[in-house]
């Protein structure tokens, strides 16, 4: 057996977005075992609710993350919704459900992104965030913002879409999809690609149901679970079905993202063709007490939501199990055996977001 | 350690399958705009900065209170509003619990600054409206309607209203007041009048 040494790695590393410290035990080049350590940007968010009214907090809980803000401010409301038995008009979930694909189509192709600029492809990471960019151009027109949108309420949301925009939401996706093939082409099928992501990091679907991986992670290990099959927002009236792949390498992983973000641009023509008329918000009488725990499939994988309130404008607790946070464990299964080179690609396929896992 | 090897099939590679992409990158037009040069495009619903119609405002405060960031601040003595643009994160809650409607998200971003700084707003004193903004009046009620559910004691911004159901009395503070017309909004029973 060669000798162990430890390396660290992170905080602060070129390839990684936002900071993770791991500690590397490597025999020569190989990570035998790697210890994590978070903590650099708690920010206290989950605290805040007891200082603020939790009308208000809708606004603090979705700028937990910057990616899958719509996705936190739809969680948070919906748990307070079935807490205080509110039911949303259909055309709210519809819109919500509507925003909230477009979030995930958002978020993948920003992952893309990430992903080709980590493996050197600047030329494809440019052309997947050009791509981008016209979701984001389309929150800017139906929501008024390019990353945090303000528009969910409890009890609905603030905002409509009138058929004009909903049609023009349609072509761009239609438009969209047409733009995205020969990217998913450059990394499905490009040798380069496929020579850093082909057999890297495979994790086994008995290892990631044991290690509780969440999200497109898990998926492309072959664990079918969506939580959106749950049926939350308008996602019981809307035909799809779980997109999973059985080889879970890093490849597999790249290849379920991009699969789900042509899922994410059919669930949108499908919510726009169902979208029914009526009011967009239902007034909200009275103070919220109980508690509530909620599911909730945001683009990164299920994250879980739970308050308690007391009966007061306060609420006593409010908590947030961001996927992130159940796919480090996955990550670390992953780093066993891979080359030193290929830790920073690893953690990057596990798409994490540090900053909501610290909240 | 073992290494685990991937016992599916490899994916087809292809050769040069993002040349077409760069290839027609070369001979398109860039999709950057000259951005200061070329004026930037903003939708009509983007959330760029909040203007305030002074001349309504009734210096409640509930857009004060109700901001998240606290970058507001009410001076009602004064008549002033303030707002320090540096501390706004446009999430457009004044908007929606303002009872005047004098406040408003507008497109464009403010002009950026070294220093942090605030701007205050002073509401004009005319003649012909002494009690600017409280076009809406204080509230009176009627005893023989009123049921002292508290409603309107417990909506009130300022805390002007002191309901006591057991003594049954109905007390308003008139220096507190600031004619909004919350209370008579949210009574169940209608019998607030706006004077």
């Amino acid at each position: 057996m060669a000798k162990q040494s430890v390396v660290p790695f992170g905080p602060q590393h070129p390839v990684l977005p936002e900071p993770v410290h791991l500690d590397l035990v490597l025999e020569d080049e190989v990570v035998v075992k790697a210890v994590p350590s978070i903590g650099f940007i708690h920010r206290g968010l989950e605290k805040l609710v007891e200082t603020k009214d939790f009308k208000e907090y809708v606004y603090i809980a979705e700028r937990v993350c910057g990616i899958c803000s719509f996705g936190h401010g739809m969680g948070y409301c919906q748990c307070l919704e079935d807490i205080m038995h509110v039911e949303i008009p259909p055309r709210a979930k519809y819109l919500r459900t509507i925003w909230m694909e477009m979030s995930r189509v958002h978020s993948h192709l920003l992952w893309l992104g990430l992903l080709a600029d980590a493996l050197g492809f600047e030329s494809l990471f440019m052309q997947s965030w050009r791509l981008r960019e016209k979701i984001l151009d389309m929150f800017d027109a139906t929501t008024g913002g390019r990353v945090i949108f303000s528009v969910n309420c409890v009890g609905g949301v603030l905002k409509d879409m009138d058929d004009t925009m909903l049609k023009t939401i349609v072509d761009t996706v239609n438009d969209m999809e047409k733009e995205l093939r020969p990217i998913a082409e450059a990394f499905l099928h490009n040798y380069t690609v496929g020579t850093r992501l082909y057999g890297l990091g495979v994790l086994s679907a008995e290892h990631a149901q044991m290690m509780g991986a969440v999200g497109p992670t898990a998926r492309a290990s072959g664990v079918s679970y969506d939580a959106r099959e749950l049926g939350s927002a308008a996602y019981g009236d809307l035909d799809f079905e779980p997109i999973i792949s059985k080889e879970g390498d890093s490849l597999a992983r790249c290849d379920v993202r991009i699969r789900e973000i042509f899922q994410s641009f059919d669930l949108i023509r499908q919510a726009a063709a169902k979208i029914p008329q009526g009011p967009i918000a239902v007034p909200v009488k009275g103070n919220p007490n109980g508690e509530h725990f909620l599911q909730f499939e945001q683009p990164r994988g299920e994250a879980i939501y739970y308050i308690k309130a007391n009966g007061t404008r306060f609420i006593d607790r409010f908590r947030l199990r961001t996927p992130t946070t159940s796919n480090i464990p996955a990550m670390l299964e992953m780093l066993k055996g891979c080359q030193l080179a290929d830790v920073a690609l690893l953690i990057l396929t596990i798409d994490p977001c540090i900053s909501c896992t610290e909240r | 350690m073992e290494q685990r090897k991937r016992d599916a099939k490899p994916y087809p590679w292809r050769a040069f399958p993002f040349a077409g992409t760069v290839l027609k990158n070369l001979f398109s037009k860039p999709v950057t705009t000259g951005y200061p040069f070329e004026p930037a495009q903003y939708p009509q619903r983007m959330r760029g900065h909040v203007e305030i119609k002074i001349e309504d405002c009734i210096s409640c405060g509930l857009c004060a209170r109700n901001c998240p960031p606290g970058a507001l601040k009410v001076d009602r003595a004064a008549g002033t509003w303030t707002i320090n643009r540096f501390d706004c994160v446009q999430c457009g809650n004044c908007t929606n619990v303002c009872p005047k409607k004098c406040l408003s998200i507008v497109p464009g971003y403010t002009t950026p600054s070294t220093q942090k700084s605030s701007e205050t707003f002073t509401r004009p004193k005319t003649p012909d409206a002494p009690a600017a903004g409280k076009a809406g009046g204080k509230p009176e009620n009627d005893p023989a309607k009123c049921v002292y559910c508290t409603l309107c004691a417990k909506k009130c911004p300022q805390g002007a209203i002191t309901v006591d159901r057991a003594a049954k009395s109905w007390q308003l503070d008139p220096d507190k007041c600031v004619g909004c017309g919350i209370c008579a909004a949210s009574c169940p029973k209608k019998c607030l009048t706006l004077k």
